[in-house]
């Protein structure tokens, strides 16, 4: 028996240690040695080590930590201020923060490897005290974050978190785009806080303290109207830090914009504390009765911005931007998930909303891993060639086989085809989803099939986005000299990404452990007693409630592994006895190709440009020059614009109103002071004739 | 200090607040930058006689210091380094004014029976404590708004501190006037507070008059683009 009591404290002071020396360490060195921390200085390099080694070990006890909880099933609990009046101050990491600490440790520990080799290329150019020190107190501020027990000190980690990362996306200060991405993510993110805030000053007036506690015990006690508006206000506040369509506009621009590792954390688990924050909200403060409308708005939510984010990835030829896009997309198939659990407790089906919520909390997990695996394989490939644009890339696989490889598995896993973790989860989702039919009501219905169908659509467009990342970037030929001349990756870099690939092979293949604590979890989240919605039995899951659902990822790997051989038996019986010649790939047999001929990353995506052309609004122009013989090679130009439905019908507008009414507001500023003291003297005088 | 009640002490208080507000009509009505600064350096000096009085008359011991204080900084030490700028940038006059002096001072009038009124209808409150300072309290409020009045309808950047500096002598004298004076370090935070404040307008006044060579704050219009 191992003294939980005494290992979960100690887990968490390395790991809060270890982020916050992290931060510290490298600022005093700087501070101490000047000259010498300056980029292309002596001690650069050691501040990278000393920064990113602390991040890696604090984020192995982060795992720790995460595993220790979430097997016991005790919750660590601190309280370290005792204020009298907004309630006691302190850290609790039940189960649910435990999950998210292990997606943020598992992740954590990647990318801090990975940027051991990564962060080498700022050496000269950047600060890198600054890089190591906002990376560790982001890392530690979303830790913070997750296991705050008192809004106080949960918006104070929110807010710590959102301004290291304004930071770190302007990192790169120098380039319009990213000055102009901070601004837009730090607008829009004071914009959520500020509706987290009135939620929690909603609870305030019922509950009478800031505490956690007392949330959990009044929240379910508020008027129904009320809790409404809390859901709504959370549902923003938390929405616009997940991404959710249609608050998404800051995702797509902050994302690329930051140093790729630090874009692997955004992307895989900052977002995440979005989702963390509603499943808090909604079923821990809220919950358990539910009205029916806030699963059908989530829903609609999660639908539209699964769809929309993947037809918007699909149009990127910016991998990054590709990336971020397809963020959307998961945050709307994890909140498909946490929907259906809402629409199902609503109904008062607790077994099947557990089910639900298991499939979301499952792709928090998976997300969280391959979109970081993906952004640091697309890390290494801006490393190698210098560009984000894969309309330059092309034939790296020759050059980054590892890369490749590991970029491949990100890809399969994200597009959900088995036998990798992205299969397991959507699966779930999907069961959960088709077994909601019983439900015997008009709306749930309508919506439920069409969340299936739609889900079912993402994630056959997620595969053809990956085809055209993976296959534009990786195969082919060379499209620029910068991919000509690409190499492999350093050790760590590699390191970090076989990890995660192998995490999710490991996840798909043997989602049994994790189904097992996700139950519980589920479970005493929705107040349901019994924990066996989803059964392992012989390395098979089953779902006890329905006679067909039932998978055994393990066996499916085998006959996978079967079909393949049987094509390649083949092969080597019939095809490698006949004659054969070696000759360039996709040539037809050629001897010559040139990178000219190759498929384009906007051909690729031009027969599904034209099926949504009604989303997508692309306008082109072809711009042929004037020359004296048209036989000779005009420089011809093609330009295509997709145009952005929510900029131009939502934010544009509001952006409008805003500053013509500044512009009325602005004819009082004169700027001459006398004006300004004669409003105040004026005031004071009615004031004081009033108040007489 | 023993208290000495005597009716002379409140016919002197109530002279010095009436020669206090003569001051500040004074530099409503006059035109002279080095005059503005010895009028303030007078009312500052007036309004120290008052704390003294107070001392003298209420056995308030504490506002011993900040008398002291007024005088020696108020009276002596912000008047010198006003003038010292004045002698720096040679701009003797206030030249042009948003209101005529004529009107300005029929405009103060009007704002002194206004401070009077509202001045009684603090007093006539129930939680109001009858006591001979209060009848200052008028004359504070008046002040107040007279150096409000100042910073409004002038257009010199030091006549801008005379009008922030009469203003503030008005709320030293209402502090004295309700409750025998805010506590000591209240008023040495003030204290410090306007002196560094005088320092720094003065550098300003000097630095606006070298960058667009007037004093006149019409020109920091220009900012605002």
């Amino acid at each position: 028996m191992v003294d939980w009591e005494a290992f979960q404290p100690a887990a968490l002071t390395v790991m809060l240690g270890g982020y916050a020396l992290g931060g510290v360490v490298p600022a005093i060195l700087g501070i101490l040695w000047r000259n010498r921390t300056k980029p292309g200085g002596s001690l650069t390099g050691a501040v990278k080590n000393i920064g990113f080694g602390l991040a890696l070990a604090a984020a192995l006890a982060g795992c720790l930590l995460s595993l220790s909880i979430l097997i016991s099933g005790t919750p660590l609990h601190m309280e370290f201020l005792p204020t009298a009046h907004v309630g006691m101050m302190g850290f609790h990491a039940d189960t649910l923060s435990a999950l998210f600490i292990g997606a943020i440790s598992l992740l954590g520990a990647a990318a801090a490897c990975f940027s051991l080799g990564y962060a080498a290329e700022f050496l000269l150019r950047r600060s890198m005290v600054l890089l190591v020190v906002l990376y560790n107190f982001f890392v530690l501020s979303m830790i913070g974050v997750l296991i705050a027990d008192h809004a106080l000190l949960f918006l104070f980690f929110w807010e710590c978190m959102s301004l290291t990362t304004y930071f770190l996306i302007t990192f790169e200060h120098e380039e319009h785009a990213a000055r102009r991405a901070g601004f837009l993510y730090i607008v829009m993110t004071h914009i959520g806080t500020a509706f987290l805030l009135v939620m929690f000053l909603l609870l305030y007036s019922t509950a009478g303290s800031f505490a956690f506690e007392a949330f959990r015990m009044e929240g379910a006690r508020l008027p129904a109207s009320t809790q409404s508006v809390v859901f709504l206000c959370a549902t923003i506040g938390f929405g616009i830090k997940a991404g959710i369509i249609p608050f998404h506009i800051w995702l797509p621009e902050a994302h690329p914009a930051a140093p790729s590792n630090v874009s692997a954390m955004m992307s895989g688990v900052m977002i995440k504390t979005g989702i963390y924050g509603m499943v808090r909200v909604f079923f821990d403060f809220l919950g358990p009765v539910i009205p029916g409308w806030w699963g059908v708005l989530i829903l609609t939510i999660a639908v539209t911005s699964s769809v929309l984010g993947v037809l918007y990835a699909l149009m990127e030829h910016d991998l990054k931007r590709l990336l971020a896009f397809h963020s959307i997309e998961n945050i709307g198939i994890i909140l498909m998930g946490v929907g259906a659990a809402l629409l199902f407790a609503s109904w008062g089906n607790r077994p099947l909303a557990v089910i639900a919520l298991i499939a979301g909390l499952y792709h928090v997990l998976n997300h969280a891993i391959f979109k970081g695996l993906l952004f640091l394989g697309a890390g290494s490939v801006l490393h190698a060639a210098h560009t984000r644009n894969i309309e330059d890339l092309g034939g790296l696989i020759k050059r980054m086989p590892w890369t490749a490889f590991f970029f491949l598995i990100g890809a399969i896993a994200i597009s959900g085809l088995p036998p990798l973790n992205g299969f397991i989860s959507e699966w779930l989702t999907f069961q959960a989803l088709l077994l909601g039919f019983h439900i015997p009501d008009l709306t749930v219905k309508i919506v439920i099939p069409l969340t299936v169908a739609l889900l079912a659509l993402t994630g056959a467009l997620a595969a053809a986005c990956f085809v055209k990342a993976f296959g534009i970037t990786f195969l082919g030929l060379p499209r620029s000299g910068h991919a000509d001349r690409a190499g492999e990756s350093s050790f760590t870099m590699l390191a970090a990404m076989g990890f995660l690939a192998l995490l999710c092979i490991f996840l798909g293949i043997a989602p049994g452990p994790i189904v097992s604590v996700l139950n519980p979890l589920a479970s005493s989240l929705l107040e349901e007693a019994s924990t066996g919605q989803i059964v392992m039995h012989a390395g098979t899951v089953l779902i006890p409630r329905s006679a067909s659902a039932s998978i055994s990822p393990a066996a499916l790997t085998g006959l996978l592994v079967v079909i393949a051989a049987i094509p390649l038996a083949g092969i080597s019986i019939f095809v490698l006895k006949s004659r054969s010649r070696i000759a360039p790939t996709w040539a037809c047999g050629l001897e010559r190709i040139d990178p000219r001929m190759q498929y384009t990353a906007t051909g690729f995506s031009k027969p599904l440009r034209i099926i949504f052309s009604d989303i997508f609004r692309a306008t082109h122009e072809v711009g042929i020059s004037e020359e004296p013989s048209p036989y000779f090679r005009p420089t011809i130009t093609y330009e295509l614009k997709t145009e952005s439905v929510f900029l131009k019908y939502l934010y544009e507008p509001v952006f409008r109103s805003i500053v013509s009414a500044a512009r009325i507001i602005r004819r009082i500023q004169t700027g001459r002071i006398q004006t300004y003291l004669a409003y105040i003297f004026v005031t004071l005088i009615l004031l004081l004739l009033f108040a007489r | 200090m023993i208290p000495v009640h005597l009716p002379l002490v409140e016919l002197l208080i109530d002279i010095f607040a009436a020669s206090i507000l003569v001051t500040a009509f004074l530099i409503v009505s006059s035109r002279s930058l080095v005059f503005y600064i010895r009028l303030f350096a007078l009312q500052s000096l007036l309004l120290g006689m008052v704390a003294l009085l107070v001392v003298i008359g209420y056995g308030e011991t504490h506002i011993l210091i900040a008398a002291i204080l007024t005088i020696a900084i108020k009276a002596i030490a912000i008047p010198v380094v006003l003038t010292r700028v004045i002698e720096r940038i040679h701009v003797q006059k206030e030249i042009r004014f948003r209101m005529s002096i004529t009107a300005s001072l029929m405009f103060c009038g009007g704002i002194v029976i206004l401070a009077d009124s509202v001045a009684q209808s603090i007093l006539r409150s129930p939680h109001a404590e009858a006591s001979a300072v209060t009848r200052v309290l008028s004359v504070s409020i008046a002040m107040m708004l007279i150096g409000l009045f100042i910073m409004m309808t002038r257009q010199k950047a030091l006549t801008q501190i005379i009008g922030l500096l009469t203003m503030e002598n008005g709320v030293f004298l209402s502090g004295l006037s309700i409750t025998y004076g805010m506590p000591l370090i209240v008023e040495v935070g003030i204290f410090f507070d306007i002196l560094v404040a005088v320092l720094i307008l003065g550098v300003f006044v000097f630095r606006i008059n070298k960058t667009f060579e007037s004093i006149s704050i019409d020109s920091l219009r220009s900012l605002r683009h």
